[in-house]
């Protein structure tokens, strides 16, 4: 492996890392749209910026960039707020609008520098390592490395700081307000560090794969896990991986390594969707057909208890009177005697001492309408599940 | 003003000329209205009374256009640690990545302060609170696999552990089974007992009598306050309600 090789795979981890950050408290207050905003309409800023600064890299044109972010947020609230328009027409009103003036401005005036659409769009994470940092004439690095780099270290910062404030207004926006923390400074807080992360990101990266690593790994997470801090950390994990296993596809392939790697970042997500072992479809899947076979025999232990005469209890009198098929019919039989509910005496079916607890139990909570607590009862009584 | 050196009981809550609007429609007009340490209060009223905008207001969550509300006789930004409040429960998205503790936990932050991270104190108390409402042993489960008692009850010991002298309380009743319900007014019972002020949000009239000592009737404007005993009747009823609410309440 080639330094430059190394050094790209480095640029784009701790991009990963960076956005992922943000990016999981953007979804967690459904506002994965919002970053997909301000990715394209900090386009204009960094335009203005370039003008000014006529260095892409200047700190001044980053701060420049993530104020229009900002005003898009700011804009795109306040549109909303008129009750005229929806908050995703408000989005999509803004940030085109915001987007294509950059694009005018690029196409008037900066044809002759090293600013076009398409590496706006897609970034060129394969050039980074030719852009070099040069401190009193030694050679430090990649230029987008440090700037991301100092991204980073400042979000994990603010993160450690502001890590239970983010949590509480994040989930509850009316008790962080009660409690004295503002939930509109939280917010602009956190919209000041996704704008700034993006336009870092964006020239290593381009628009849509900023939006990408912000989205797909906290999105992915989520389907894993039930706490905030692992969330945190398996977004930082799916962001990285999908950023090396990305560049090695498109070293690959021969083909640009940002598509790439949102290409690595969707096959994951989908495997994850398929497979994540409780919210995973397949689980979810299982788990229903589960429940429907629970429920099933529920229904027929209810029967045996509600019936004392032997006529209502025969088999061949259940198989006709209940009404379900013969599979069917099987595949409750057998669940109630793998977990004993159940026993046969000469063709005659009755509950047993632990089937009756059971059947009674559950009516308890079905008519005090505590009906969660139907799953919990089943851990105690189930030796084997439907 | 009142001399409220001349009363035996301070006022916990104040106030004055309270005036909110959303979009320029008051949903709350000129409300005054004092509320004395020690009570346990509802506030009823028909829908879209302004019952919830009423608490937000005084907690600072909304911004009134006129008026203005003191707790103990100062602004609410210095009392704020005197004062818990339990939100509605559909105001939260359950599915959040946390745990029942958790969410109790985060009854500590106020007294923290920004920055700081809670520590063994504050999760002791979180456990103490989740044992006082009976749900220590879900302390480890994640939210949304909890019934909607059992949530309410944990929003109860979110605002219990913030150790407050008044509790604001949102609906605590809505989507509750029998058994919570009760669990829940012994709760707030022991409260009122303790000295604390309670001011729950209140739906079902029937109960009030039996729950509450003091209610305050409102429809946008204030139509009563007082102990339930002396105010809650027929009159205030129907002038709160409109006219059929005589029957209804008999039944």
């Amino acid at each position: 492996m080639s330094n430059a090789q190394l050094e790209i795979q480095l640029i784009a981890s701790i991009v990963a890392i960076a956005c992922a950050i943000p990016g999981t408290f953007l979804v967690l207050r459904k506002m994965a749209m919002i970053s997909d905003a301000i990715s394209h309409s900090i386009l204009p800023g960094i335009v203005i910026g370039f003008f000014i600064t006529q260095d892409l890299n200047s700190p001044l044109l980053i701060l420049l960039a993530a104020l229009t972010g900002i005003i898009t947020v700011v804009l795109v609230e306040y549109i909303q707020k008129t009750g005229l328009v929806k908050e995703d027409t408000a989005i999509g009103l803004v940030f085109p609008t915001l987007f294509s003036i950059g694009v005018i401005l690029i196409a008037k005036n900066a044809n002759d520098v090293h600013l076009d659409v398409d590496a706006v769009l897609l970034g060129e994470l394969a050039f980074a390592p030719f852009d070099r940092m040069v401190i009193s004439g030694a050679d430090v690095g990649p230029k987008s490395l440090w700037i991301i780099g100092s991204i980073l270290l400042i979000t994990i910062a603010l993160l450690f700081a502001f890590f239970k404030e983010l949590k509480v207004s994040t989930f509850d926006a009316g008790l962080a307000a009660s409690l004295g923390f503002s939930p509109a400074v939280i917010h602009y807080g956190l919209m000041t560090v996704s704008s700034i992360t993006t336009v870092g990101a964006f020239d290593a990266v381009g628009a849509i794969l900023v939006v990408a690593l912000m989205i797909a790994p906290p999105a992915t997470a989520y389907l894993l896990t039930t706490d905030l801090k692992k969330m945190l950390f398996y977004s930082v994990g799916f962001g990285i991986f999908s950023a090396i296993s990305g560049y090695w596809l498109a070293h690959g392939l021969d083909a640009s390594i940002s598509g790439s790697i949102t290409t690595m970042l969707g096959i994951i997500f989908l495997l994850v969707y398929l497979f994540a072992p409780n919210k995973g479809v397949i689980a979810v899947l299982y788990r229903e057909k589960q429940q429907r076979t629970e429920v099933l025999l529920l229904t027929f232990l209810l029967h045996l208890k509600n019936h004392t005469d032997e006529r209502e209890r025969h088999v061949n009198h259940l198989n006709e009177h209940i009404n379900w098929q013969k599979i069917r019919s099987k595949t409750v039989l057998d669940l109630a005697l793998k977990n004993n509910m159940i026993k046969f005496n000469k063709n005659i079916v009755s509950l047993t001492e632990k089937g009756n607890a059971f059947t009674s139990q559950a009516i308890d909570y079905i008519i005090t309408n505590e009906d969660a607590q139907i799953e919990d009862m089943k851990d105690d009584f189930f030796l084997f599940r439907g | 003003m009142i001399d409220i050196k001349n009363k035996t009981t301070p006022i916990a809550v104040k106030v004055d000329d309270l005036t909110v609007a959303y979009n320029y429609k008051p949903v709350l007009w000129d409300i005054d209205l004092e509320i004395p340490e020690g009570v346990l209060m509802a506030i009823v009223g028909p829908n879209g009374a302004g019952k919830s905008t009423l608490i937000k207001s005084i907690l600072g969550i909304l911004k009134p256009i006129a008026g203005s509300v003191s707790i103990y006789g100062k602004p609410y930004d210095k009392q704020r640690k005197l004062v818990a409040y339990v939100p509605q429960k559909g105001s939260v998205d359950w599915d959040f990545p946390t745990t029942a503790l958790d969410v109790v936990m985060m009854g500590t932050y106020g007294n923290l302060g920004w920055i700081k991270r809670p520590g063994q104190k504050q999760k002791k108390e979180a456990l103490e609170a989740l044992e006082k409402v009976g749900m220590l042993p879900f302390k480890n489960r994640q939210i949304s696999q909890l019934s909607g008692g059992q949530q309410q009850r944990i929003f109860l010991a979110r605002a219990l552990v913030q150790n407050a002298s008044i509790y604001f309380m949102d609906e605590p009743f809505q989507g509750v089974d029998a058994t919570t319900e009760i669990a829940i007014i012994n709760i707030l019972k022991a409260l009122r007992k303790a000295g604390k002020t309670v001011i729950v949000v209140h739906h079902d009239l029937q109960t009030v009598p039996e729950y509450f000592d003091w209610v305050t009737f409102l429809n946008v404007k204030k139509i009563a306050t007082g102990p339930v005993k002396d105010i809650f009747n027929d009159d205030y009823l129907t002038k709160t309600y409109g006219i059929n609410y005589k029957v209804s309440i008999h039944k």
